[in-house]
């Protein structure tokens, strides 16, 4: 890694590229890939690039073209359920709250990982990256606007689907509505 | 600490964040960044280059990868130079005075009409395949010759292509080391040379005894200089 340019580029920007590949794709071990992806083909790229004002939307542009490839490939070839991981459990909980927790996790990522993925994008660039809808267009495409309408309804959609099981939830999933 | 519990009245959206607000652990980005650093490491390509700063044709810079030699810069500035091999290689060169120490003082002796011939490895894995098969052809022309774009694409087995044989040696990545300046017009003229630096393709005929007369030369076979 010569260039000292695209080595402070690795620095300031791996463990939010990484960060984010982790919240998109649900799967450690694939946002290490698509992490080293997206770099590999940034150093690439990089001496070719003219501007350096927008690195940081330019680096999300290409982590999120790989990582819209990798689930591409996953939708046609892999069908587990994936965990995020289990660092978030609570090691003086009993067993059967562990196990509460864990199914808790797994449904809540499952439910994520339903989105439509332009809702999902939006979703953790806006929430848990901390982008503004204006970068949130530049970076998946659209306006500013689209990318907040993404943002409600994919936080309408996972209030819906997440509802607390109860009776209501059971007649509203039986209806046909979450 | 329960704190993925989705609790009937409450924002489910506390559930969403409880599992990816915090994001990966510190070990998890760890070990990702360490695996990120050694891809880096094994795929960048190495280019270095440098520079012969005072020769009879100016500063002459020259760029090497791994298989040979692959940029020499005449007429250009230093930041210009690697631009523009930054741009063909796809990596940013470094500047290094031992790995191009040999080409450079072949170079230099060859300018000073200390050697006759260049025994550095050239690079074309970068230009497309026509131009390749025209900078070799260009390659096999004896020093103290010339020949004319015309012939040169005959040579080729392509006699209608000499102005596609004039773009291919005008984009010639290794000046010098690929002798494009034994090209000439039909009349001997000499054109387009790094634009329109015709003096220093004079200058590099002279220096292989060509004979000259103004901006023309003698074509081998031909008699008189130029037309």
């Amino acid at each position: 890694m010569p260039d000292p340019t695209f080595e402070a580029l690795v620095e300031r920007h791996s463990e939010e590229i990484y960060a984010y590949l982790w919240r998109l794709l649900g799967d450690p071990e694939q946002a290490s890939d698509c992490l080293q992806d997206t770099f590999l083909r940034a150093l690439r790229a990089f001496p070719r690039l003219r501007h350096h004002e927008h690195l940081r939307a330019w680096l999300y542009t290409i982590a999120i073209h790989r990582a819209r490839s990798l689930l591409r490939q996953r939708a046609r070839h892999e069908s587990r359920q994936r965990e995020l991981t289990d660092e978030l459990a609570d090691p003086q909980a009993s067993v059967g709250q562990r196990v509460a927790e864990r199914e808790t996790r797994r449904r809540v990522q499952a439910a994520v990982e339903r989105l439509p993925s332009k809702q999902r994008e939006a979703l953790i660039l806006r929430r848990y990256q901390g982008l503004s809808y204006g970068e949130i267009a530049s970076v998946v495409g659209g306006t500013a606007a689209a990318a907040r309408t993404n943002v409600h309804l994919a936080q309408e959609r996972l209030k819906s689907w997440l509802q607390p099981e109860d009776g209501e939830g059971r007649l509203r999933r039986r209806r046909g509505e979450a | 600490m329960s704190r993925t519990k989705i609790v009937k009245g409450k924002d489910p959206m506390q559930a969403v964040d409880a599992l990816y607000a915090a994001g990966p652990s510190g070990t998890t980005v760890a070990a990702a960044q360490i695996r990120l650093r050694a891809a880096l490491r094994a795929q960048a390509p190495q280019v270095y280059y440098d520079v012969l700063p005072r020769s009879t044709l100016g500063a002459v810079y020259l760029a090497a990868g791994p298989d040979g030699l692959l940029a020499v810069g005449l007429a250009t500035d230093e930041p210009g130079f690697v631009r523009r091999v930054a741009r063909r290689t796809g990596a940013t060169p470094v500047r290094s005075t031992e790995r191009l120490r040999h080409a450079r003082q072949q170079v230099d002796e060859y300018l000073r009409g200390k050697r006759s011939a260049l025994q550095i490895d050239v690079d074309l894995s970068h230009v497309t395949p026509f131009q390749r098969a025209v900078l070799e052809a260009a390659r096999r022309i004896p020093r103290g010759t010339v020949i004319t774009y015309g012939e040169m694409a005959a040579r080729l087995r392509r006699p209608r292509a000499g102005r596609a044989v004039g773009q291919a040696l005008a984009h010639n990545p290794v000046p010098i080391l690929v002798p494009c300046h034994r090209v000439v017009s039909s009349g001997g003229e000499l054109r387009g040379y790094l634009g329109d630096r015709i003096g220093l393709k004079a200058r590099l005929l002279k220096l292989e005894g060509v004979p000259m007369l103004g901006n023309r030369c003698r074509i081998a076979g031909r008699s008189g200089a130029g037309r």
